[in-house]
């Protein structure tokens, strides 16, 4: 059954993954991508290496979302402030 | 191996399967509100696997998920404000149906864990999955009171 809880967490990062691919909107990437964090802190806690998730976790869940969404957010303002086709 | 390791995998599948189709399909509102929750279902499967294992240090991990889950929430929230106020998403059905899930898998930790450090500890981690979650819930149907343009 140990085996079981490993094959479901493998499952659940590949389906991650590949939604954090298939999505093309980098603000719906970001929010996959924290998803897929926390799956990657399942993976490692199943696996016995609790000090990977740990660190697993304290990056994935709030500081790549937080870049992600700054860089966004800067990329998207910069046309509208230097005046050249709108905003978007 | 036990039966807290198969109610730690079924807990773990169920929610964190259904928070990734939420967020990977459908509407921004209904994304986020899929993000949110995947972080308040995934700390009561850490906090299964933990005594499923016999390990208590382990539940340091559920302890540190339920401190920078809402967190994470909570910037979506703030940087989306401006995407999320024209319809902004309630989901109070599935937010209570995982505090419910979250509040019973810690009450059943403590009776089985008895009086103690350990159980202070899974209280203080069972509070704070359950005020995180209402309160990045919160945020996100209500957006930040003064901010009206993230």
């Amino acid at each position: 059954m140990a085996d079981a809880v490993v094959v479901i967490a493998l499952l659940l990062v590949a389906g991650a993954a590949t939604a954090a691919v298939v999505n093309r909107d980098p603000v719906r990437q970001a929010l996959v991508l924290s998803v897929l964090g926390t799956a990657l802190a399942v993976l490692f806690t199943v696996d016995q290496a609790p000090d990977v998730g740990l660190s697993q976790l304290a990056v994935g869940s709030a500081l790549t979302p937080l870049l992600i969404m700054l860089a966004v957010r800067k990329v998207r303002r910069r046309p509208a402030e230097s005046g050249e086709d709108g905003e978007k | 191996m036990n039966g807290w390791i198969l109610a730690a995998a079924v807990v773990i599948a169920a929610g964190l399967g259904t928070s990734l189709w939420g967020v990977s399909t459908g509407p921004l509102k209904r994304r986020v509100v899929a993000q949110n929750l995947s972080n308040a279902i995934v700390c009561p499967g850490l906090l299964l696997l933990a005594q499923g294992y016999g390990r208590t240090s382990y539940v340091d991990l559920a302890l540190i998920l339920a401190l920078l889950g809402p967190v994470g929430t909570l910037v979506f929230a703030r940087l989306l404000a401006g995407e999320l106020a024209d319809d902004p998403p309630s989901a109070r059905v599935p937010t209570w149906t995982v505090a419910a899930v979250g509040a019973a898998v810690v009450l059943v930790l403590c009776a089985v864990t008895g009086p103690g450090r350990a159980m202070v500890k899974l209280l203080v981690v069972g509070a704070l999955v359950v005020g995180g979650n209402l309160i990045a819930s919160r945020a996100l149907s209500h957006g930040f009171p003064g901010v009206d343009r993230g």
